[in-house]
């Protein structure tokens, strides 16, 4: 394995650590209907849990009962691993992990989805017709409604700003984050944050200076929420804490108003996938209107489809949050977050900033 | 005649050929220019981003440093979204940082000086633009060189350079279609002259040998002039016929109408004898006359150019003599001297006998009835020459060549048909031969040579 590969390995063991809920070997299988001719099989990785990949499947199985589908769920480290052990095992990659899913297509590991439905595909939401991303999760912030009622509505990054700078004390270990440090999540939300503006630096400091717990998944820091232990959650991944949270009303989920990240999962075909034919009508069903529509009313994930409007819908959220979002672009910036002295740049202005207000 | 053997098909044939040839090239040559244009339209992106990155690097804790900016890789694709690979590498050619080894610049230049290279690489299967920046971290104590190495697909510049050639391939289309009817609309002009020459002639009264009158280019000028030549040619050959005819005519009618008045005046008389004495004369006047239709009828034979009769060889000498024995008796009676003078060895010619015997009997009648008391026929070898010489009063120089003119005569001779010296020159040139006439051998009287081909076998 060459240097940047070591690198990644040890970048998605990161990613994985955080993004994805710790799972050893998870497996779906739905059999082809016995009587409907002959039987092709479509194998899925994934770093997707099953209660929100079941629907999606069952609704594939429901309009192509001929395919025997396996799916596999994986963190975003064993995912690439794997990948990259035996790049023909797999027919799709689904992956959160942005970076990685787009640096394995910018290598050329990804072969291209010409139906119609990939030509429709907003150019936002795609690379090429290699790289789709099928879900739309905002980054949010949660707070427990005491804070609300003592401080006042938190609505925003400047909203968060004023209440740590003022408020420090009373919030003093209260609130938690990813630590950029060991969470590839959290690193890939710092380094957009830093490019998004310069007072990200003040939040971090005032961060610090709250004596801000550091954490490396968004269900750790979501235990922590529900405990009580925390008040204040600074970047949660929206699709787990709407899940979560939903009985539990002391906790407010914030999609902040000045600007909102949103992340999204990247689906791709490896170029040496053993069943293309399968694999191309399983992607053609996420970016369908079918299978986004699944997407939006069964699971918390967010379905991008321009034709689609409703609760669970990347449209209902623009509607909302209109020109605050900031979906993370799948593009090249993308590989300059998996530069390794990149990262050691962010890190050490992070942790310097962070040491600053304490 | 083939379909394809047209002036018009020949003519568009060899002007669209170079012309197809010439538009091939320029097309290549568009193809190329839109690759080089795309290109270097393109590679303004690789030395941005190479320069962003360089801008970067730094020399920190004893080793390259480098804060990669992103936009330096987002800059890197355009709309059609190019693979993007960077890497750091430094002197000893290890990779600092980067998402690919990529090859560096293979030349030696020299130690810390900048330089840029652009260039197309095979990596991994990808067909790559990649531009590579030699420079170095300048401290204030460490000049450390290093190479900023970038590259992207290619799916941009070709995309640019498709549309700049499909632009030009555009224009030079319609330059072409334009070229073409142009060229179809000269070539119909430049051969309307042609076409309306074809026109005058065909609406020509076919009986009329008028010159064509109207204006044309040089190089059909030439034709129509050569055309009128011709044409001239042929109404002085009618006008001489014409003449001859009137002429022909004339004379058949003056002993006819002689005929038929002593025919008249002999009429009126009651006695035998007159009748047998206008007999008589109408006799010699039919005979006269007969004698004329038959010159009349082998001088139009002669005149005519089609006629080729066959050549035999004919001896000279042997024919002289015969001439000489046809006509001796009538010589004989009008008290002329006739006699023949022959060649010592045979001499052979290709001619026509009985054309020959006519022309010497009409040379020795000519000599008789102008007063010729004694006429010569002479043959020569070397070169084979016909003489009939006389003694009479001759044909003075500048009148000699009139005399060979049909129905001209020296004097006013009612005996004579006026067509004899012409039948001699006719037949002359039948065979080839030169007629000369000269005064007689002691400067006196008429010496008609007629002088064959150099041939005696």
């Amino acid at each position: 394995m060459n240097r940047p590969s070591r690198v990644a390995s040890r970048w998605l063991l990161l990613i994985s650590l955080v993004v994805t809920p710790a799972v050893a070997d998870e497996t779906l299988h739905y059999p082809a209907a016995p009587d409907n001719g002959p039987a092709t099989s479509l194998v899925v990785h994934g770093a997707l849990d099953l209660p929100q990949m079941q629907p999606l499947l069952e609704g594939f199985h429901r309009q192509h009962p001929d395919v025997t589908v396996r799916y596999r769920n994986l963190t975003t480290l064993a995912l690439h691993e794997r990948f990259l052990a035996a790049p023909d095992e797999a027919d799709v990659l689904l992956s959160s992990a942005m970076p990685w899913q787009y640096r394995l297509a910018n290598e050329g590991h990804a072969r291209a989805l010409a139906s119609p439905a990939a030509q429709r595909w907003p150019a936002w939401a795609r690379w090429r017709h290699e790289l789709f991303a099928i879900t739309f999760e905002p980054i949010v912030m949660v707070v427990n409604r005491a804070v609300i009622e003592r401080f006042g509505e938190v609505r925003g990054h400047a909203d968060l700003l004023a209440l740590l700078e003022r408020h420090a004390g009373a919030l003093q270990g209260r609130v938690v984050t990813y630590d950029p440090a060991t969470s590839g999540a959290g690193y890939t939300y710092a380094i957009e944050e830093s490019r998004l503006s310069p007072r990200y630096w003040d939040l971090v400091a005032a961060l610090g200076k709250a004596e801000t717990a550091l954490a490396d998944t968004t269900a750790e820091m979501l235990d922590g929420l529900i405990e009580g232990r925390y008040l204040v959650g600074y970047n949660l991944l929206g699709s787990y804490a709407q899940e979560r949270l939903a009985n539990q009303p002391q906790l407010r989920i914030v999609v902040p108003e000045d600007y909102a990240l949103v992340t999204q999962r990247l689906a791709l075909i490896p170029r040496q996938a053993p069943h293309p034919q399968a694999a191309e009508r399983f992607l053609d069903y996420l970016i369908s209107e079918t299978g986004q529509t699944v997407l939006a009313r069964e699971t918390p994930l967010g379905a991008i489809h321009p034709a689609l409007d409703g609760p669970g819908t990347a449209t209902a959220l623009r509607q909302a949050r209109g020109e605050a979002l900031r979906p993370i672009a799948v593009g090249p910036g993308l590989l300059a977050t998996l530069d390794d002295l990149k990262r050691e740049a962010l890190l050490t202005r992070w942790q310097r900033e962070f040491a600053r207000g304490e | 005649m083939k379909r394809g053997d047209s002036l018009y098909r020949r003519l568009l044939g060899w002007l669209l050929l170079p012309l197809l040839v010439l538009g091939s090239l320029i097309l290549i040559q568009a193809w190329v220019d839109a690759q080089r244009t795309a290109d270097r339209a393109f590679d303004r992106l690789l030395e941005a981003a190479s320069l962003a990155i360089a801008e970067q690097v730094q020399w920190q804790d004893d080793r390259l440093w480098l804060d990669l900016p992103p936009a330096a890789l987002e800059m890197l694709a355009t709309d059609a979204q190019e693979r993007v690979f960077y890497s750091l590498v430094d002197r000893q050619g290890r990779l600092i940082t980067g998402n690919a080894l990529l090859p560096g610049d293979p030349r030696q230049g020299a130690e810390g000086e900048d330089t840029l290279l652009y260039r197309h690489i095979d990596w991994q299967g990808l067909s790559l633009r990649q531009g590579v920046r030699r420079t170095r971290v300048e401290d204030w104590r460490v000049r450390e060189p290093f190479e900023v190495r970038v590259a992207h697909s290619r799916e941009g510049r070709d995309a640019l350079a498709a549309r700049l050639w499909r632009a030009n391939l555009a224009m030079i289309l319609a330059m072409a279609a334009l070229a073409t009817v142009g060229l179809l609309l000269a070539i119909r002009a430049a051969l309307t002259p042609l076409t309306r020459l074809r026109r005058a002639i065909r609406a020509r009264d076919p009986r009329t040998l008028a010159p064509l009158e109207l204006s044309l280019p040089r190089e059909l000028a030439e034709l129509r002039d050569t055309v009128n030549e011709l044409l001239a040619r042929m109404r002085r050959v009618r006008a001489n016929q014409e003449r001859f005819i009137g002429d022909a005519s004339h004379q058949l009618r003056t002993p006819l109408a002689g005929l038929s008045a002593r025919a008249e005046l002999a009429l009126r008389q009651d006695d035998p004898m007159r009748w047998k004495e206008a007999l008589i004369a109408m006799q010699a006047t039919s005979a006269r006359t007969a004698r004329l239709a038959v010159q009349l009828l082998s001088l139009t034979r002669l005149a005519n150019p089609e006629y080729r009769p066959d050549r035999v060889p004919v001896e000279l000498n042997a024919l002289a003599c015969q001439a000489v024995r046809d006509h001796w008796a009538s010589c004989h009676r009008q008290g002329v001297d006739l006699g023949v003078e022959n060649a010592g060895d045979e001499v052979w010619i290709h001619g026509i006998d009985w054309l020959l015997a006519e022309a010497i009997g009409n040379l020795i009648d000519n000599a008789s009835r102008y007063g010729g008391r004694c006429v010569t026929v002479k043959v020569e070898h070397c070169p084979p020459r016909l003489i009939v010489e006389d003694d009479g009063p001759g044909i003075p120089e500048p009148r000699r060549m009139l005399m060979l003119r049909p129905f001209h005569r020296d004097r006013d001779d009612l005996a004579g048909s006026g067509l004899g010296l012409a039948i001699v020159d006719g037949i002359a040139r039948t065979h080839g031969a030169r007629l000369q006439l000269s005064t007689g051998h002691d400067g006196r009287g008429l010496r008609v040579v007629l002088q064959f081909p150099g041939d005696t076998s």
